[in-house]
This record gives C-alpha cells, sequence and structure tokens, in this order.
C-alpha cells in the first residue's frame, strides 16, 4: 500500500478523537468512552508509524519537507508525546486539544499534494537530526500551550463560581501549571538542540551559521521568551495566570517558526537551513 | 419468589420511618422473629434513616402481607396507622427495587457514597443471624457488583453535594493536593469546623484565630492538631495561609480588601500561589471587592450552594447511565435466576434417560452372553448416542423456555410430557 492509503486510514481513526472531543462540547457531559477513543487513537498511531515509513521510503530522505510531511509529522510526533504522557498520568483533558490537532493536521496533510523534492541537501544526516528535535520540541511545547489553555480555563471556571462542563473535565489549576512547566523544560531543551544543529547546518550548506531568515529570527524570539519564562518561573516563584499567558505568546511564534519552514517558504532553496 | 416490604423517604414522613426502624444491635434477634412469625424462608433487613425495608423470599403461593404484619407487630404500631405509607414489590419489581436501592438511585441524594455499605451491612447481619440462603445471596452479590459498576463506571458519585465537601473540592482544583496547605480559620463556628476537618484530613495544617472567646479558638485548634492565633495576628497568617475560612458572627466586614493585599505582597516570594477564601458566614465576613485582586478566589455560601447545585445537576445527567446499566444488570440477573430453574428439571431427564438405557443395555448382555472389548465399547457409543441426539432438541428449548416470561407453565407441561 502506498503511503496515501495508509494516511487516509490514519484520518479515520483520529476522527474518533477528534468526534470524542466535539461530542463532549456539545452534549456538555462526561462521555465515557475515552477507553475506546483511546485504542482508537492507538490503532491510528500505529497506521500514521506505517505512512511515514512508506512515506520515507516513496521521497528517498527523511519526510519533514513541505506541508504534506511536515503537517502529518508533526501530527504523528504530537501524538507520541500524548500517548507516552497518557501511560505516566491520568490526564483526559490534555486530549481536548491533542485529538482535534492531530486530526486537522493529518487532514492537512491528506488535502496537500506531495511535493517532490530533488535537493541533494536533504540527503543528509542534518535532516533527520535537526527536524527530529525540533519536531518533539514542538510537540512538547504544544503540550506546555495546551497546559496554559486550561489553567485559563479553568481559572475562567472557578472566578465564575458556577461550574459548567470545563470545571468538571479540567484538572486543577496547580496540575495544569505544573503540566506547562514540566513540558517547557523539556521543549526548551529540545528547542535549543535543534537551533544548534540548524546552525551548524546552515554553517555546512551556506557557509554561514546565520542567514537572517524569518524563521531564524521567530525561532530565536520563541526561544528567549521561554528563557524569559523558566528563568521567572525559577527566581521569583512566577507561576499561574501570567506563565500561562507568556507561554501561549512564546508558541505563537514556535507556530509561526513551523508555518514559515512548511508552508510560506515554498522554494525548496529557501526552505533549507 | 422475592419480597420487598417497607417504607423510604419517598413514601414516608421521618416519623413514620424512626418508628419502624429497627436499631443494629437488635437486627439479629429481629430476622429470627421474622423468620419464625412469617414463614419466610429467607430474610434481610435493611434499616437506614431514610429507609426501613424488609425483604424476604416468600413460597408460591405467598402468605399475604405476612411482612407487613410482622413489622408493625414487632414496633407495636397499629396496621392502619401504618398501612398508606407501605409498599410491597415482589418478583422481578422487588429484585430491580434492591438493585437500584445499592446503586444509590433511590436515595435521597442521589450518589451518595452510604448506602452501598448500609446494604453490605444488612446483607452480612442476615447472614450471621442465618437467614440468607440461596436466592438472597444471589441477590446480594450482584446487586452489590452492580452497584460497585455504577460508582466505577458512572458519575453519578462523583462530585460533592454538600456546602463543607463543595469547600474541599474547590481547593483541590485550584491546588491539586492539599498536603502541608495552611488553613485559617476566622471563627470557630460548626460548619467552618466540619470543613477545616475535611480539609485537615487531606494534609492540611490548621489555623484558628480566636475572636472574643479564645478559649474555644484552643479548643478547636486541638481538635484540628492545629495551633490558635489571637485575632491580632490576622495579617501574619492570612499571608502564610493558602485556604482561609471565615464564620464569625460579626455584624460587618472582619477581612478587609486591604488585609488581604498587603498578605498577598508580603508573600512576594510564593507570589503565584492562589489564596482561596470561604466566607460561610452570614452577614458576610470577607469584602467581596477582593475578588478583583489576582490569584485570589473568594466563594461564599451561595455561591457554595450553587456550586453544590450544579454538581447535583451533573450527577442525574450520570444518572441516566447509570438507570441503564443497573437495568442491564437486572435482566441478566432475571435471566441468570430463570435458567436456573430449569437446571432441576434438566438433570431429572437426563437422570431418566441414563437408567432407562443402564437398564436396556443390562437386558441385552444376558441375551447375548459375553462379549469383546469392541462390542462392549460399540455397545456403549451407539446407546449414548442415541439418548443425547433425542435430548438435544428438549435440553436446549427448555433453556431458552426457561427465559420466557410464562416459563414456569411450559416447565410443568414439559415435566406432564415426559411422565417426571
Amino acid at each position: 500500500m502506498s503511503s496515501h492509503v495508509y494516511l487516509v486510514l490514519t484520518l479515520v481513526f483520529y476522527a474518533v478523537g477528534a468526534l470524542h472531543v466535539l461530542l463532549q462540547a456539545l452534549t456538555r457531559r462526561r462521555l465515557f468512552l475515552t477507553s475506546w477513543t483511546m485504542a482508537a487513537t492507538l490503532v491510528g498511531f500505529g497506521l500514521h508509524t506505517a505512512a511515514l515509513a512508506q512515506r520515507w521510503t516513496e521521497a528517498g530522505h527523511f519526510p519533514a519537507v513541505g506541508l504534506h510531511d511536515g503537517a502529518s509529522l508533526m501530527a504523528w510526533t504530537m501524538v507520541l508525546v500524548f500517548l507516552v504522557i497518557s501511560m505516566r498520568a491520568r490526564l483526559e483533558a490534555l486530549g481536548l486539544a491533542v485529538y482535534p490537532v492531530a486530526f486537522g493536521l493529518v487532514l492537512v496533510a491528506n488535502l496537500t499534494p506531495v511535493v517532490p523534492v530533488g535537493d541533494p541537501v536533504l540527503r543528509g544526516l542534518f535532516l533527520p537530526i535537526h527536524t527530529t528535535l525540533a519536531f518533539f520540541g514542538y510537540a512538547a511545547l504544544f503540550v506546555a500551550f495546551a497546559g496554559g489553555i486550561l489553567y485559563l480555563v479553568q481559572e475562567r471556571e472557578l472566578r465564575s463560581r458556577a461550574p459548567r462542563t470545563f470545571y468538571y473535565l479540567i484538572p486543577s489549576l496547580e496540575r495544569c501549571d505544573t503540566l506547562s512547566a514540566r513540558a517547557i523544560e523539556v521543549g526548551f531543551a529540545l528547542l535549543t538542540l535543534a537551533i544548534v544543529t540548524g546552525l551548524l547546518w546552515s554553517h555546512a550548506v551556506h557557509g554561514r551559521y546565520w542567514t537572517s531568515s524569518p524563521k531564524e529570527w521567530s525561532a530565536l524570539v520563541a526561544w528567549t521568551l521561554y528563557v524569559v519564562l523558566i528563568l521567572a518561573r525559577q527566581r521569583t516563584g512566577w507561576g499561574g495566570r501570567r506563565a500561562a499567558l507568556l507561554g501561549i505568546a512564546a508558541f505563537a511564534a514556535v507556530i509561526f517558526t513551523f508555518v514559515w519552514m512548511n508552508v510560506l517558504a515554498v522554494p525548496v532553496s529557501a526552505r533549507t537551513p | 419468589m422475592i419480597v420487598v416490604v417497607g417504607v423510604s423517604h419517598r413514601t414516608a414522613p421521618l416519623p413514620v420511618r424512626e418508628s419502624l426502624a429497627f436499631a443494629p444491635d437488635s437486627l439479629g434477634e429481629a430476622l429470627r422473629r421474622l423468620r419464625a412469625e412469617a414463614g419466610s424462608g429467607e430474610a434481610m433487613i435493611l434499616s437506614t434513616c431514610n429507609r426501613v425495608e424488609v425483604y424476604a423470599r416468600e413460597e408460591e403461593p405467598p402468605a399475604p402481607d405476612a411482612l407487613e404484619a410482622f413489622l408493625c407487630a414487632y414496633h407495636r404500631r397499629a396496621r392502619a396507622e401504618v398501612q398508606p405509607f407501605l409498599y410491597r414489590l415482589a418478583h422481578e419489581d422487588a429484585i430491580r427495587h434492591a438493585f437500584r436501592v445499592a446503586a444509590s438511585l433511590e436515595s435521597m441524594v442521589i450518589g451518595e457514597p452510604q448506602i452501598l455499605g448500609q446494604v453490605k451491612e444488612a446483607y452480612q447481619a442476615a447472614e450471621e443471624a442465618g437467614t440468607l440462603g440461596a436466592s438472597l445471596n444471589a441477590l446480594r452479590n450482584r446487586s452489590l457488583s452492580a452497584a460497585k459498576r455504577v460508582r466505577t463506571e458512572t458519575g453519578i458519585g462523583r462530585n460533592a453535594v454538600s456546602v463543607s465537601y463543595v469547600a474541599v473540592e474547590l481547593a483541590r482544583k485550584i491546588f491539586g493536593h492539599l498536603r502541608d496547605k495552611n488553613v485559617l480559620l476566622v471563627g470557630a463556628g460548626k460548619m467552618s469546623e466540619l470543613a477545616a476537618r475535611h480539609l485537615v484530613r487531606s494534609g492540611g495544617r490548621a489555623t484558628v484565630l480566636g475572636g472574643r472567646t479564645f478559649a474555644r479558638a484552643t479548643e478547636l485548634a486541638a481538635a484540628l492538631g492545629g495551633r490558635a492565633m489571637p485575632f491580632e495576628s490576622l495579617r501574619d497568617e492570612l499571608a502564610r495561609a493558602d485556604i482561609v475560612i471565615s464564620g464569625t458572627g460579626a455584624p460587618g466586614i472582619v477581612i478587609q480588601e486591604a488585609d488581604v493585599e498587603i498578605a498577598r505582597a508580603a508573600r512576594r516570594g510564593r507570589h503565584a500561589r492562589p489564596l482561596f477564601l470561604i466566607d460561610i458566614a452570614v452577614p458576610r465576613d470577607i469584602d467581596p471587592a477582593v475578588r478583583r485582586l489576582g490569584g485570589v478566589f473568594l466563594y461564599d455560601l451561595d455561591d457554595l450552594r450553587s456550586v453544590a447545585e450544579a454538581n447535583l445537576r451533573e450527577r442525574r445527567k450520570e444518572a441516566a447511565a447509570a438507570e441503564a446499566l443497573v437495568e442491564r444488570e437486572v435482566r441478566e440477573f432475571l435471566d441468570w435466576q430463570k435458567a436456573r430453574d430449569a437446571v432441576p428439571l434438566l438433570n431429572e431427564l437426563r437422570r431418566r434417560a441414563e437408567t432407562i438405557r443402564r437398564a436396556e443395555l443390562d437386558k441385552v448382555r444376558r441375551r447375548l452372553g459375553p462379549l469383546t472389548p469392541a462390542q462392549e465399547e460399540a455397545l456403549e457409543a451407539a446407546t449414548s448416542a442415541i439418548v443425547n441426539k433425542l435430548l438435544h432438541p428438549p435440553t436446549i428449548h427448555l433453556k431458552e423456555a426457561a427465559r420466557e416470561s410464562d416459563a414456569p407453565e411450559q416447565l410443568s407441561l414439559i415435566r406432564k410430557l415426559l411422565g417426571l
């Protein structure tokens, strides 16, 4: 089977999670199908892995370039990170963010054509190493972002003094805050490594570490914001609402970096480091 | 046939329920008397503040209202007085009722957890009194396991519906866990004590601020394993506190916005930590303006009540899922019970066929004389096959028939036809 077939099947199974979240939002009640949704996601993840492996063979290089491959790999990484977190802690609410986004990304991947690239730059080891670090970093930072959103929603619920569905679904403020903090630590470390490998790759290709492209700048902005956030947390016991807001703002820069890489920078030459 | 007779909060006011209640230590004696007087093969009595029920297995046809008579005679109440409040359920209805009671679907506060323990104890008492037979024991196993499924698989018991528990649950929604959280009590009223007890049991550390009666504060602090402080240290204590429960009888505001603001500023190092203020005084103790401060969550009595109501609505939504689950379990139990009714008949049928087969085999052997082992084996196999093939369709039919509603009639017809 070609990678396309696998990717369509993946979409079908991820749709279960997205539907789960949608139903939950519409019916405004806790659903007790979490284990089925999780099972469907696991099957979907297996198919997704097959799709990526197949795609790697078809492309002849690590499938992370362009919107089709980028979206698919991003979704795969997010689901993997979500599954790993779910194995360690019961955090159903995180699914509220992960399920729809993973479905959306795979949908995008299904709708966009594969761009054939013959650039020899993509053959080396830099592409898989750099993108793997970056994508896992993005996924961790997405979890931090989701934790921040959950924090703000739960805070609003608590302040309203009239709890509705989300009050029951979302864990405690403390837990959302800790989730964000841990995810940012992991995500920041990976992002740093990704930036370093990116600089080295750029040097190997262009002879310059810094080419001043927008995605380099946005990555730097994101990195700086996360440094500020981590230091503020450690030094002054910062946290809660302000940390959530800053984490969300920093993630906007991450999104820009990703979108620039995989969507806007269409010419392959501009997309390489 | 299982029968239940009783009163509950739905049918009888408290005085009537009280007058029919059984004290826990008199249950054994009551059960033995019940069996002697009402002639029930098996019996169980469930007596809680919201219901008094007698479950019994009665022979067919049942002695009319023997259980009612016992209930009145035991408590020396006139039948006419009690009769209008009593309900009597039998067969399927009694079984469904037993399941629903255990699952807390019949409780005054749906999903309350105590009832399961009370039902367990009631069966335990019946077992000790020797009045628990196969039928009630089967009902016990099935209804209790269904009740446990309801608790774990639906959210019927999930959210607090009493004001003091709501306060604890909100604290958990804010802080996650309550270990080593500082709980400050301002005023030593009954309700603040109850909420504080829950918090301390979850790991919180209590400090009681005394007002005019410092002795009461010291007493309460000792009971909570905490310390008592004079009211003058309010601002310092506010700065240390994570959770504040205020319930003084003061006529005006006791904790001003400035108090909270200063306390927040004093703990700059842990600025991010939220402060949860619970005002259960009427009139209110805490200035509502503190709501504007970042990281401060203020709940007054009305807020706690509105959360409790929201929780109750949440439970009612879950009740539909619980109802469906209980109904499935009841159906399964009824099917199992009916299939069990067919078992004695099936066994009898098999035994009868086997006796005939043996007798005929013996006759044949006598006529033929000694046989080789191979011939012996062939004879065994052939006769067994005939019996099995003949009995196969009626066996299947019997098991199916047992599940039908007219099973008793069908089974007795089959008995007649087969001469059993």
